[in-house]
């Protein structure tokens, strides 16, 4: 018998279609980014080992959907979930207008114990094109809705030229941490295949 | 807990719930068995151990697990243990058990496939083996989910189609699987990706299935793809099921691509590389053609995609836009006038797109197939997209410059213009409504204008022939416009010298004034002899401004011609009246045997009106048609003076009358505003008006005033008093003025 602390950090990326949530996942894990858009169907993990201060914790971030039709199973996978990263395109408006009902969908859905305190984090994507010339969300304004919702971080990134990427999900993962409960797992030194099963072949539904 | 996913009792959301608590504690168990492995246990020997599990669905569900940890110790090479497992897993033919099973196999194995560049290719095996791996377990996923359909009973066939629709996304996660591995190049999807993936789409026959994965495809691929794989894709399109809404499949495509130009410009060569356009054009006509049974609305609307498509990729090939507009006519070629409320709306929105796209409506007019469309609309909204068509003129200042044009436009325009067969009667429109849209159309015509003389007249030609067509109730607000629109140009034209030898078809003064005169006589045919009277005087104005005397005649001869037949209301008259002499005092142009004559009706009429004070004051009104204050004007001082004495008499009976009656104050106003008419001339050096004859009628008055018959008026009074002050003021003034006045005594 050994026991053994394993921290694993539920991060869940939520935005409209086209924000880049994907990009930025694939930016931070992958170091990899691409111009074409490839929508995203259902939702999906990367995991990533991070530093966080002194210890070592696994990341398991969630992309999801944003387009509502490819999210037809519903979000069972916000379960459990330790931190909540809300995207938007600086460029669009209405991705930013819609940041209010992802935040209301994920404390209603994930139903955290303590929805005050719960931890999001908020990034403005997309801040490369044009040299910000087309931006129409201004940043002040981002901070603004951000101090109103309980103080949330705010990063202005691009996944495209890795702006702010890697210290955005820093925080993140600080934050999931402070939220995270420690899992205690326990561990066999022998497996029973059948245990917990049906012995009889025989009732098998399959 | 695996044993729990045997369950038969679940939706596929609960299912999904339980999936995602067992799938965190496989997680765990996943980082065990590496440990054992580590502990000397090998990968092959956890294989083969998990599979003694009794049960076949947990069994499978440890097989893959431990599957993932073999992967990845590469052990074995991955395509081996992909092939096996993806094999294994057909034990499980349930439905929702078997999507989610196999749904764990994608999820687990998703970042350990042979892709290019990974570290499991090589021995593991190469793209190829991951796209193989990945299309059967797609393809397996997808006949699961379409064999779903069968099971159970008939009745439960509305629960079981929500169910199947709630577990797509499970199959359709495959194909983003597909999309994002690195390996898949262009041609390889060209050749071997989208061909088998389609493949399993078309022949599934199924409804729900065929419009998910096309969407999918659409969705997840990239557009570069997309474009160089178009014929492959549109095919696909036109082989669905009739039932597949393969419009809303389309215009997403569609939408895709053109957003895929418009964030790209330098794609467009490889829009117009592989015929973009003429690509989707076909597969609309082929699409229609598959599925007989697509509603009206469905054929229209995909033209209102292909519509969209076109304006936003290719601006400016307006003959492609032409072309889209001319297949639609196609379409409804026999179909008469679109009853059906959804397919209207979508030929309102074809017929909007150019308009809000050109925001002119002189390049829509090009369009031949433009009006064509539009015949198909009822008569309300027909009129609906009228009024669209000039609110769009409106408000971005578009100005119709030449008559061809206008011949094109009122065409379209033709329902609020005109009445057509099947219109509605005017006594059934709504009153309120029909003045609105007239009043637009008369606000429209200051936009017909061309600086061009002759093509201006053109212009007021074709308006007028089509303004004629609309009947009396419309011409009342149409011609008005057009004639002041035609008064402008004979303006322009005297400004800027007369064309002598003004050639067939060139405007000349002339022939705008012929112009004139006719459009007018037709409105006072309406009848509109009031309104008709204004403007015949006005075109007077202008006569007389451009030198024409027997043109300004006829246009007065018109004039007394409608205030003598068709003008019978006194305070009509009063009003027409007026405004005749004051035009005609401001006539320069009159001989002396015109003028005569004029002035002769003219003052005649304004004898016979029925009030006398209304007599009164036109007489005295008359007075300056014999003195005008201009440069070569008359001044016959006499007649001025007859004027006035005549006013006088008329004021005098006017009193008896009124004292007879009821004593009321109200003529001896009449003598007072005389008097003010006396002292003008007076003070303009008429020598008939003599300081007597003053002296005379003040005195005249202010025993009127004082009369016991005549009730007391401050108004009169007041008005009184500043005369006499004026004159007072007059005297004092050290000039040639205070002289005359000075015999004057007040
Ligand atoms: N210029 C720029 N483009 C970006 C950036 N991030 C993402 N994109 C582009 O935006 C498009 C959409 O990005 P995705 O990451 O697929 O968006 P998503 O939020 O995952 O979209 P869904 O999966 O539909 O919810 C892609 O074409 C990306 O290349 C960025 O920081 N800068
Ligand atoms: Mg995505």
């Amino acid at each position: 018998m050994a026991t053994r602390k394993r921290t694993l950090l539920k991060v869940i990326i939520l935005g409209d279609s086209g924000v880049g949530k994907t990009s930025l996942m694939n930016q931070y894990v992958n170091k990899k980014f691409s111009n074409q858009y490839k929508a995203t169907i259902g939702a999906d993990f990367l995991t990533k080992e991070v530093q966080v201060e002194d210890r070592l914790v696994t990341m398991q971030i969630w992309d999801t959907a944003g387009q509502e039709r490819f999210q037809s199973l519903g979000v069972a996978f916000y379960r459990g979930a330790d931190c909540c990263v809300l995207v938007y395109d600086v460029n669009v408006m209405k991705s930013f207008e819609n940041l209010d009902n992802w935040r209301n969908e994920f404390l209603i859905q994930a139903n955290p114990s303590d929805r005050e305190n719960f931890p999001f984090v908020v990034l403005g994507n997309k801040v490369d094109i044009d040299g910000g010339n087309s931006r129409v969300v201004a940043e002040k304004k981002a901070k603004g809705w951000c101090t109103s919702k309980g103080n949330i971080p705010y990063f202005e990134t691009s996944a495209k030229e890795d702006l702010n990427v890697e210290a955005a999900f820093q925080c993140i993962a600080k934050n999931a941490l402070k939220n995270e409960t420690e899992e205690e797992i326990y561990l066999p030194d022998t497996i029973d295949v059948n245990n917990g099963g049906s012995q009889s072949k025989s009732t098998c539904e399959c | 807990m695996l044993a729990e996913l045997r369950t038969s009792k679940l939706s596929p959301q609960k299912y999904y719930e339980l999936y995602m608590k067992t799938f965190d504690e496989l997680r765990m168990l996943e980082v065990f068995f590496r440990e054992e492995t580590k502990r000397g246990c090998t990968n092959a020997y956890l294989y083969e151990l998990v599979q003694h599990a009794g049960n076949i669905l947990p069994r499978l569900y440890l097989l893959c697990t431990v599957g993932s940890v073999y992967i990845k110790s590469k052990d074995a090479p991955a395509k081996e243990v992909l092939k096996d497992l993806v094999e294994m897993c057909r034990g499980i033919q349930h439905p929702i058990r078997g999507l989610f099973l196999r749904s764990y196999l994608s999820q687990i194995s998703k970042d350990k496939l042979p892709d290019a560049a990974s570290e499991f290719e090589g021995e593991g095996g190469t793209v190829v083996d991951a796209v193989e791996f990945v299309i059967q377990n797609f393809t397996e996923m997808n006949k699961l989910w379409v064999r779903m359909q069968h099971q159970g009973p008939a009745r439960e066939k509305e629960k079981r189609e929500k169910e199947r629709s709630e577990l797509r996304d499970l199959v359709g996660k495959n194909l983003h699987v597909l999309s994002q591995l690195e390996g898949v190049d262009l041609g390889m999807y060209r050749d071997m990706v989208l061909p088998r993936v389609l493949e399993q789409v078309v022949n599934c026959k199924d409804e729900l299935a065929q419009y998910y994965l096309m969407d999918c495809i659409i969705q997840v691929f990239p557009d570069e793809y997309h474009l160089q794989t178009l014929e492959t894709l549109l095919g696909a399109c036109a082989q669905l099921q009739p039932t597949v809404d393969v419009k809303t499949v389309m215009s997403q495509l569609m939408e895709r691509l053109s957003n895929y130009a418009a964030s790209t410009p330098q794609v467009l060569a490889d829009f117009l590389q592989v015929e973009a356009f003429s690509k989707l054009s076909e597969a609309v006509v082929k699409v229609i053609e598959a599925q007989p049974d697509m509603p009206l609305v469905g054929a229209v609307s995909l033209h209102v995609s292909l519509l969209t498509f076109t304006l936003r990729v290719h601006v400016d090939r307006l003959d492609y836009v032409d072309q889209v507009l001319g297949a639609c006519v196609k379409k409804l070629e026999g179909v008469g006038k679109v009853k059906d409320s959804k397919a209207t709306k979508q030929i309102i929105a074809l017929l909007s797109a150019p308009l809000e796209k050109y925001n002119n409506v002189v390049t829509v007019l090009t369009l031949t197939n433009y009006p064509k469309v539009m015949e198909h609309l009822d008569y309300g909204t027909n009129k609906v997209m009228a009024v669209v068509i000039i609110q769009s003129i409106m408000k971005n200042g578009t100005f119709i410059m030449e008559a061809d044009k206008v011949e094109a436009l009122f065409e379209l325009l033709k329902e609020i213009i005109q009445d057509s067969d099947g219109a509605p009667t005017l006594d059934e429109l709504d009153e309120e409504d029909f003045m609105e849209e007239q009043n637009l159309v008369a606000r429209l015509v200051q936009m017909l204008t061309n600086k061009d003389n002759d093509e201006m007249f053109k212009i007021l030609l074709t308006a007028r022939k089509h303004f004629l067509k609309g009947g009396p109730k419309r011409l009342g607000y149409t011609l008005p416009p057009l004639v002041f629109s035609a008064l402008k140009l004979v303006r322009l034209l005297q400004q800027q010298g007369e064309n002598s030898e003004a050639e067939e078809g060139a405007a000349s003064s002339q022939k705008v004034f012929q112009f004139l005169l006719q459009t007018v006589e037709a409105l006072s045919a309406v009848p509109a002899p009031e309104l008709a009277l204004r403007l015949y005087l006005q075109c007077a104005e202008a006569a007389n401004d451009s030198d024409l005397e027997p043109v300004a005649y006829e246009f007065f001869t018109q004039a007394f011609v409608l205030y003598e037949e068709e003008i019978a209301d006194s305070k009509a008259q009063v009003t027409a009246i007026h405004l005749i002499i004051g035009t005609l005092q401001r006539m320069n142009v009159f001989g002396v045997e015109n003028r005569d004559t004029l002035t002769h009706k003219a003052t005649g009429y304004s004898a016979k009106l029925l009030k006398k004070p209304d007599q009164c004051r036109a007489v005295y009104a008359c007075s300056h048609l014999f003195w005008v204050e201009v440069e070569g004007g008359v001044r016959d001082g006499e007649r001025v003076l007859l004027c006035l004495k005549r006013a006088l008499r008329i004021a005098n009976a006017a009193q008896q009358m009124a004292s007879v009656t009821k004593g009321s104050g109200g003529p001896v106003t009449l003598f007072v505003e005389i008097l003010n008419k006396y002292l003008y001339y007076f003070e303009h050096g008429n020598q008939h008006i003599t300081n007597s004859v003053i002296q005379g009628l003040i005195e005249l008055i202010v025993t009127e005033l004082q009369s016991e018959n005549t009730t007391q008026d401050p108004m009169v009074d007041a008005f009184l008093a500043s005369t006499l002050r004026y004159i007072r003021f007059q005297k004092q003034k050290g000039d040639g003025v205070a002289e005359r006045y000075a015999a004057i005594e007040v």
